[in-house]
């Protein structure tokens, strides 16, 4: 069967089954929603406090970042690292080894099925903050032309970094731990305490170095528009960078996972 | 009233035994506790190096909040949380019935009857950022504030826990109420800062329908000496209220489901 | 004659439920106006039971079985009668009355998973506030009676499913019960399981004397435990006496069992009695008027003698005396004549 026709048959089982998840995906959306709404309530009362402007973020400004950071958010999210401890238990995941595809489409399949249904009610949402707060765009027409390849890399870097976390389940016995450290270094270096600009010194360089920023804060900051074109080439090489190495260690962690798996008899 | 002391201390002895058999996992889970405490601390400083007030609130104020947030949360999550949800799951398998039948408060046994030990190390460290906040807030400490802090401290934990016995309460009628305490554990994570910050209709929803900002706010005035007599002398009422009208929504769900004609 | 334990008048509990019909008129009149209709689960029924009797309750499926337990123990209210259970209104739902009461549900744990069975017991003493000495005392019996040693100490979701019924049974017993209700406690569980529990079930009453209403498909649970049956049906009692009464009325033969050779089964043995059942190595069932029994017996050794390999005479299988009660053969009322009657 062709890669084609196979993911034609997945999309359709796909949208099927999500049906049954409507309402618990749209609660998902309202979990996505709430923190970036609080911390640019944060920001807004600080900039108020500060006369109007923060680094050279308006209130405006930050309503547009945020606005921006959900939205990228839920275009590049992923969430292999909760399921598949739980895949692994049932036994699912030796069902999907059996077959001649690789248990990585099925997430993908998954995962634009969930995004391209929830994301017409979040745009709504979104539309709707954005007059409240009175955001500013920045945006140009450039930016929204580099904006498409920067955001399918940034889900790219997010979907295989995240299934690395998720392989660590062939080992570990206590998954909770990874996906903590998993939250929490997004939290943290992803730009959802702050834009970027906005950090400390010392953690603006170490946000640079790690990959989290290139999945949310960087496109983010190109859709915002306000980015010069070298720094949307800086980001979109380092989103680059990022994606080739997690998909080559991907590729070792995986097979090893799946090796150690097999050889306790799966 | 001793007796129920000794019914919860029971039900708390046997978790304990069970948890700290696996000491990998209690520990993990303290690291964890420690990582998210750290990085939400983390969050506030980075706030404060481009302001010294955030609405009126200091660092030290808001690092005491901070604390509150997780003090809250660990109450809740020690024994409440965890007995409701496999409340849930008694109500849907029928098991209900076994409560019903022994000779002791049945509202009181469904809150108390499974506690997550793990938990009360979210109360430890909580109280610990609390005590830092003080620290770095110096004089401002009186009698007065610490002991209205506890008091609106419990008042806080019981109108989340009003709240979440009303919601599993529907269970009576709908059966899976997963949902509807899932749109509550959404909004948990707008307790970190005070309510005030927020724009009028979040301001709101967060001080009635989903108490978990008051719950954290109040509190944290009181102890860093913000707090009004009107906001104490509200959140006693609020809390008189809710956790009322919680017991006596539980009474009339119960009254269905044994069948009772009125 | 001992006060009565179990007290019940008209006891009744009706459901109402919404009716509905098929058609895409009727759904969408149900829309705006919803017709009710009354369910009877349990319609008027007395009976009442005195200390230390072992009572079976017999019906199928959604007879009012579990309904009428429910009402005794107080997890339902009834929609019309009364009851007494120990002089207490069960519904009342006093502590000093759910303290003298127990309720085991067969396939119904309330033991916390996770936990050890002891660690379970534990808090149970704290909850019906069981005294150090009789909890101790009673918790060495049970484990003695039941062989739970080796149990307890496990987390209750590493027992298999027998194991967890024998300490479900040891969870419920602690605070020492005067009144037993037993729903269906052999359900799902292997025969052997099945005939220790009753063992254990008798042991109980024979030592503590604990009046118990048990109620069970099995036949086997209520002819090995029950001398007095009350057979319950659309919520209404059919019969309401002693276990081999109901097999005397219900159904007035025995059943003569033969294996015979030479052929003779192969005779016309309408003589002695109605053939049930042949088989190809001449094992042949008679059915014979009770009274006749013995006579027909005689004959039947008289005139076959050497061609009879062997011989028993049985009483009519429990079963097929039921299935008369519930076909409604012979309606019988709410209490038998008096057994000295007869």
């Amino acid at each position: 069967m062709s890669l084609v026709a196979t993911y034609r048959a997945l999309f359709l089982a796909s949208f099927q089954s999500f049906a049954a998840y409507r309402i618990q995906s749209l609660l998902w959306m309202l979990f996505a929603i709430v923190r970036p709404v609080i911390f640019l309530a944060a920001w807004v009362a600080v900039a108020t406090a500060q006369g109007g402007t923060v680094g050279g973020y308006t209130i405006g400004d930050f309503a547009a970042y945020y606005v921006c950071l959900t939205f990228v958010n839920q275009l590049v999210l992923a969430w292999n690292s909760q399921e598949f401890e739980w895949e692994v238990n049932q036994g699912r995941l030796s069902a999907k080894l059996l077959r001649p595809l690789h248990p990585l489409h099925y997430a993908v399949v998954d995962n634009v099925v969930f995004k391209a249904s929830t994301l017409p009610v979040l745009v709504v949402i979104l539309i709707l903050i954005s007059i409240s707060f009175d955001a500013r765009y920045e945006t140009q027409p450039w930016h929204v032309l580099v904006f498409i390849p920067s955001v399918l890399l940034a889900a790219g870097l997010t979907f295989f970094f995240n299934w690395i976390i998720a392989s660590l389940a062939f080992w570990a016995t206590r998954m909770n731990t990874a996906n903590t450290l998993w939250n929490r270094a997004s939290f943290v270096f992803a730009g959802q305490i702050a834009p970027i600009s906005l950090m400390p010194g010392w953690l603006q360089a170490i946000s640079y170095a790690l990959p989290f920023w290139y999945m949310q804060g960087a496109p983010t900051e190109i859709l915002r528009g306000g980015v010069t074109p070298e720094r949307a080439l800086f980001i979109l090489a380092g989103q680059a960078a990022w994606l080739a190495v997690c998909f080559v260690a991907f590729q070792v962690i995986w097979r090893r996972g799946v090796r150690a798996y097999s050889a306790v008899g799966a | 009233m001793i007796r129920y002391a000794r019914i919860a201390r029971t039900f708390l002895g046997a978790e304990v035994k069970n948890e700290l058999a696996y000491r990998l996992n209690f520990f993990l889970g303290i690291l964890e506790m420690v990582l998210v405490i750290g990085t939400s601390i983390g969050a506030v400083l980075v706030l404060f190096t481009q302001t010294a007030s955030l609405n009126g609130w200091s660092l030290p104020q808001m690092i005491a909040l901070t604390g509150v947030y997780y003090l809250v949360q660990g109450g809740v999550n020690v024994v409440f949380a965890p007995s409701f949800e496999k409340l849930m799951e008694h109500v849907r398998l029928g098991t209900l019935d076994f409560t019903l039948l022994k000779p002791a408060n049945t509202q009181f046994l469904v809150s108390t009857r499974h506690f997550r030990v793990v938990r009360l190390v979210d109360l430890l460290f909580g109280a610990s950022v609390v005590i830092v906040g003080l620290v770095m807030l110096g004089s401002v400490v009186t009698p007065w504030s610490v002991v209205t802090f506890l008091i609106t401290l419990a008042c806080g934990v019981a109108c989340v826990y009003a709240l979440l016995l009303s919601l599993v309460t529907l269970a009576f009628w709908f059966v899976r109420v997963d949902n509807i305490l899932a749109i509550f554990w959404a909004f948990t994570d707008a307790g970190r800062f005070p309510i005030d910050l927020y724009p009028g209709w979040l301001r709101l929803t967060l001080a009635t329908i989903v108490p978990i900002g008051i719950a954290v706010t109040v509190p944290a005035e009181a102890i860093s000496g913000r707090m009004s007599l009107e906001t104490f002398l509200g959140m006693l009422a609020g809390t008189a209220f809710s956790v009322g009208f919680a017991s006596w929504f539980w009474r009339r769900g119960l009254k269905s489901y044994t069948g009772a004609s009125a | 004659m001992s006060e009565a334990v179990v007290d019940v008048r008209a006891l009744e509990k009706i459901y109402k439920v919404h009716e509905r019909s098929t058609g895409i008129g009727a759904t969408v009149g149900s829309l705006f106006r919803r017709t009710w209709k009354d369910v009877p689960a349990v319609a008027r029924i007395d009976f009442s039971i005195a200390s230390g009797e072992v009572v079976g309750f017999l019906g199928p499926n959604g007879a009012g079985k579990t309904t009428t337990l429910k009402m005794l123990s107080g997890l339902l209210y009834p929609t019309g009668g009364d009851a007494t259970v120990l002089g207490y209104t069960p519904w009342k739902r006093d502590y000093a009355f759910l303290r003298r009461i127990a309720l085991l549900m067969g396939n119904r744990t309330q033991l916390v998973w996770d936990i050890p069975a002891a660690d379970s017991f534990l808090v149970l003493k704290q909850i019906y506030g069981v005294e150090d000495g009789d909890f101790r005392r009673r918790l060495d019996e049970l484990v003695e009676l039941l062989e739970l040693q080796p149990l307890i100490h496990k987390p209750v979701r590493q027992l298999s499913l027998g194991e967890r019924m024998k300490v479900e049974f040891a969870a419920g017993l602690l605070h020492g019960p005067d009144v037993v209700f037993l729903d269906e406690p052999t359900l799902g569980l292997d025969v052997s399981m099945q005939a220790r529990i009753r063992t254990f079930v008798a042991e109980l009453n024979k030592r503590t004397g604990a009046t118990i209403l048990l109620t069970s498909h099995y036949m086997d649970d209520i002819v090995a435990l029950c001398k007095r049956v009350i057979v319950i049906h659309h919520g209404k009692i059919l019969y309401d006496g002693g276990l081999a009464d109901l097999a005397e009325r219900m159904a007035p033969y025995k059943v003569v069992g033969a294996t015979l050779r030479d052929g003779a089964a192969e005779t016309d043995l309408s003589r002695y009695g109605e053939l049930m059942s042949k088989d190809d190595a001449g094992r042949v069932k008679l059915k014979v008027p009770r009274a006749e029994a013995p006579a027909r017996t005689a004959r039947l050794v008289a005139d076959l003698g050497d061609a009879i390999a062997d011989l028993s005479l049985e009483d009519p299988p429990i079963e097929d005396v039921i299935d008369r009660v519930f076909s409604g053969e012979q309606l019988l009322g709410a209490e038998a004549e008096p057994v000295a009657a007869r």
